[in-house]
């Protein structure tokens, strides 16, 4: 027999304003099975608690009800308070009768008989309630970073500085991302390199930081506090522990291969680094280009290497580690215009290029040394055409979205065209000039004073003649064809999220919204947190953002981390789904539905009809089951059920609804 | 030789050999034109298994019940491979656990009026999807042009009119649960109208109740039917279940892409127990 207390609160004015209290209490008296029922001005204030914990011992109460405000508000609040008590904090129901009735109801009669549903409601399911305990999670006080740009390093060395080590997977040569490929940032316009590459040596020489670059990450196994990450390690055919990084294999290596680092504008060798400042300072061999690998002859790297580091018999290493937390920072690429803007040319006209070919083409160690040249004949552009939100903002052909940084960007390379030819002419088509944030919008009227001529329409066509980019286009604001004779066309690409993030993210089982960016778990609340418990967001692989906002975001999340890994133990929620092994069929409904992949189908025994028999059975994972009950409702025999939230407690809810 | 002798040599074989150690067919009653499921288990029985086109019981199902005792052979056409594609789908059984003998079947017809029964008249697939051998050639029998005509009837009706229709078929349920029981997607340890601590739905028998329990069985077998229409052939009321199982099937259909199931061992898993993201959520 339990013996069920109900504690009803007026909260000032904000039930008892429309509910009548008093009314709800003496019907409470008349459910089964309570024992005491009591109404307070603020039952969560600490007269209001203190009156809960007395009336508990003094009528031996062993199931709480509390009718007040929604239990996302104090939940929490009631279940510390029981903790105290001999009784079990999970035998405790929330009767929302603020939120979900006062607040939205102003008949007061009507607000009343609904406050005394849900009392009912709350009664009968808490004496259907069984006693719950969480377990504790080990944390493993380590944390994996994927992805070595600028919210990548940043998240790493917040969290190496608290004293937790921390490994980066970078699948590119180098760390460093996009940001390093950048010439110079806006608003400050202070020089890319030269506040990423600090951070790179930083990270490259932290102590408690492993990088791991030309590295992907292969499987992933475990939960929160848990996670076993088995790590490939592209063959670098370089032996780490003995290159120098002196570069001689660099300067002698005869094949050329088309150089994505400066955006196809240059050529590399086989044997090569990213670029001068990477980190590691090491060479790697591209095994498809190397004439050696391919072909079988050459060797001149091993001839000239003065510490014998080259091994051309080197292989793919794996390694498999437990981290605590996992940071993505996958980050973004550019949208492939080149298909969806045939009427830009399609990629035929050599000087139509991306915003990031003309950061490339600004930079003192581009491929131009800092001069800006036309990429076709190398001569200097007079008349150059930006053109902003090509793929975004464009759901017909691109993305519906916003790009975030490329108004500031364009605004950026305006100003730095004008700059270095002074005698040039630039004119930006835009959709709107956008630009929230510090400096920024002062930023955007310096380009303009600098003589940038904005159009606010889009070119709808563009064609070569007579070595001229003819760029048709309209003004809106004044309803004219215009027609620009160019010699350069900068295309102010959309971001999309990097290749390869849907097959990694499903192996996290980390969301992805309709445009594959990662997505988290609250858009307001809990920003860089995900839907899987231990895994975090950092930066670009969100959502498109500029780099303060990365960082921003990277601090953000090695805060998390940070707060994670300072728990030896977690206290595991212990209101997670339940097999019913005796009626589960393991046909696997459940695991499909399961949005955290906390389900697999196992093989057991069991003792049936005085026979031994194995059959499939579901398994959940408690480390990672989050208790959304999604395979509660997708079991047909019933046999999941929702501790805390049963299947009998919901029924009973449901008959005291429907009495009258 | 007829598809009957091969089935019956070869059961003998089978048996024998211990390949099997149960063979599932079925046996003709007093007349030839009576049949019932025939169990074996003794290579002598091997002869009064008959194979004719009174053969109405879809024999999956039985599978189910004798596959404790070894492994089994059985004889499948179109609906008895899918019932057994069903139950290995659904790790009721294991493939290894049956040996299946084909046979083309151009429909059977009703023992009395000798006219085509209405389940295998609207049959798609006469022809067994999966089996271990063929008795016979496959009869290769053209579909029926429309899959989802008896559907449409029911959604001309006016709301009430649809209404007062299934009032009518549910006053009419005895909840016999035959339907249940000779369906091979009802594979539950222990069927949901079984479970009294839970009390999904009531045991009275009124409309309210007989409605909830037809159609929640409708949704639990709705992403897995294989359409024989055995729930409504086994309905000692006469009652038009495959109706509402066609019209879930046919909603299926329109929000989730043409799909049929129980058609290979592979198949995707059902739209209603994937999870993914881009789902559509009109009613969020």
């Amino acid at each position: 027999m339990s013996r069920i207390g109900v504690f009803i609160c007026y909260c000032g004015s904000n039930i008892a304003g429309t509910v009548d209290v008093e009314a709800v209490a003496e019907m409470a008296r008349t459910l089964p099975d309570v024992v005491h029922v009591e109404t307070n001005k603020y039952t969560c204030s600490d007269p209001g608690q203190e009156g809960v914990r007395n009336a508990i011992i003094s009528h031996e109460i062993d199931r709480v009800v509390v009718a007040a405000c929604s239990p996302r508000m104090h939940e929490p609040t009631w279940r510390k308070l029981l903790a105290d008590t001999p009784v079990n904090p999970y035998m405790l129901e929330v009767a929302n009768i603020r939120e979900q009735c006062s607040w939205v109801h102003k008949d007061r009669e009507v607000a009343t008989a609904k406050a005394m549903d849900l009392v009912k409601m709350a009664v009968a399911k808490v004496a259907r309630l069984q006693p719950l305990h969480s377990t504790e999670i080990p944390v493993h006080k380590k944390a994996l970073v994927i992805g070595g740009g600028i919210a990548g390093m940043q998240t790493a060395l917040d969290i190496a500085d608290a004293g937790f080590k921390v490994t980066i997977v970078e699948r590119e040569t180098s760390l460093g991302g996009k940001m390093v490929m950048l010439d110079k940032t806006f608003p400050t316009m202070d020089c890319s390199a030269c506040i990423c590459t600090p951070k790179m040596s930083e990270v490259g020489n932290h102590p408690n930081i492993t990088v791991k670059s030309y590295s992907e990450v292969e499987n992933v196994s475990g939960y929160i506090g848990n996670f076993e990450v088995t790590i490939r390690e592209k063959a670098k055919y370089i032996d780490y522990n003995l290159c120098t990084g002196c570069g001689a294999c660099e300067t002698k290596c005869p094949q050329k291969v088309v150089n994505d680092f400066e955006q196809g504008m240059s050529e590399r060798t086989a044997i090569y680094k990213m670029f001068p400042q990477a980190v590691p300072a090491k060479p790697v061999i591209d095994a498809a280009h190397c004439r050696k690998l391919a072909q079988g002859k050459c060797g001149v790297c091993a001839k000239v290497c003065p510490t014998g580091a080259i091994n051309y018999e080197d292989e793919d290493k794996l390694t498999t580690e437990t981290y605590g937390a996992v940071v993505f920072a996958t980050g973004y690429k550019l949208i492939d215009w080149k298909p969806l803007y045939p009427e830009y040319g399609g990629g035929a006209y050599p000087d139509v290029i991306t915003g990031l070919q003309f950061e490339r083409l600004v930079n003192a160690s581009g491929p131009t040394e800092g001069h800006i040249l036309r990429p076709s004949d190398n001569s200097e552009p007079k008349d150059v055409v930006i053109i902003k939100c090509v793929g975004s903002r464009d759901p017909n052909k691109g993305k519906a979205y916003c790009s975030r940084a490329c108004c500031m960007y364009s605004a950026k390379h305006a100003h730095q065209y004008l700059d270095k030819v002074p005698d040039g002419r630039c004119y930006v088509f835009y959709m709107d000039v956008r630009t929230p944030g510090k400096g920024y919008d002062e930023f955007y009227m310096n380009t303009l004073h600098d003589g940038a001529q904005y159009i606010r329409g889009r070119v709808s066509k563009i064609y070569q003649e007579g070595g001229k980019l003819i760029c048709k286009g309209e003004d809106t604001l004044t309803s004219q064809q215009v027609t620009v004779e160019a010699d350069m066309v900068v295309l102010e690409t959309a971001m999309v999220p990097a290749d390869g993030i849907d097959e990694l993210a499903a192996k996290f089982t980390v969301g992805r919204d309709a445009d594959s960016w990662l997505v988290e778990a609250h858009a307001k609340l809990r920003p860089v947190e995900t839907n899987t418990a231990g895994i975090y967001l950092a930066g670009t692989c969100q959502g498109p953002k500029d780099i303060p906002d990365s960082v921003c975001q990277a601090g953000a999340a090695a805060s998390k981390v940070i707060g994670l890994l300072n728990k030896d133990v977690l206290q595991s929620n212990p209101q997670i789904s339940h097999v019913n092994e005796a009626i589960c069929q393991g046909d696997g409904a459940c695991v499909g539905i399961c949005p955290y992949g906390a389900i697999q189908i196992v093989q057991k025994t069991f003792r049936e009809n005085s026979r031994k028999v194995t059959r499939p059975v579901a398994q959940v994972n408690p480390g990672l089951c989050q208790g959304c009950g999604a395979c509660t409702v997708t079991c047909r025999a019933g046999a999941m059920d929702l501790l805390g939230y049963t299947n009998e407690s919901i029924m009973r809810e449901v008959d005291a609804l429907c009495q009258w | 030789m007829t598809a009957q002798d091969t089935i019956r040599a070869r059961a003998r074989e089978l048996l024998e050999n211990g390949e099997v150690t149960t063979f599932i067919g079925w046996e003709s009653g007093r007349f030839e034109n009576q049949t019932t499921p025939l169990v074996i288990t003794d290579a002598s029985d091997a002869d009064k298994l008959v194979c004719n086109e009174y053969c109405v019981n879809t024999l999956a199902k039985y599978a189910r019940d004798v596959v404790t005792r070894g492994k089994v052979g059985m004889v499948v056409r179109g609906c008895d491979s899918r019932g057994i594609v069903r139950l290995i789908n659904d790790q009721v059984i294991n493939r290894e656990d049956v040996y299946l003998i084909g046979v083309g079947c151009a429909g059977v017809r009703d023992r009395k009026t000798g006219e085509l029964l209405k389940k295998c008249a609207e049959c798609r697939h006469g022809d067994p999807v999966i089996c271990d051998e063929m008795a016979g050639d496959a009869a290769g029998r053209p579909q029926p042009s429309e899959r989802f005509k008896e559907v449409h009837e029911v959604e001309l009706m006016t709301q009430p009119e649809r209404s007062r229709y299934f009032e009518g078929v549910y006053a009419k349920c005895i909840r016999c649960y035959a339907c249940r029981d000779v369906c091979p997607c009802c594979t539950c340890r222990e069927c949901f109208v079984d479970q009294r601590r839970e009390n999904w739905v009531g045991k009275q028998n009124n409309v309210a109740e007989n409605r909830f329990y037809s159609l929640t069985r409708v949704m639990h077998i709705a992403d897995r039917c294989i359409e024989c229409g055995e729930c409504e052939r086994a309905c000692p009321m006469g009652l038009p279940l495959m109706k509402l199982n066609r019209k879930v099937i046919k909603d299926l259909n329109d929000l989730f892409g043409e799909f049929e199931s129980s058609m290979t061992l592979d198949e995707e898993p059902g739209k209603l127990i994937t999870y993914d993201l881009v789902d559509c959520e009109e009613f969020m």
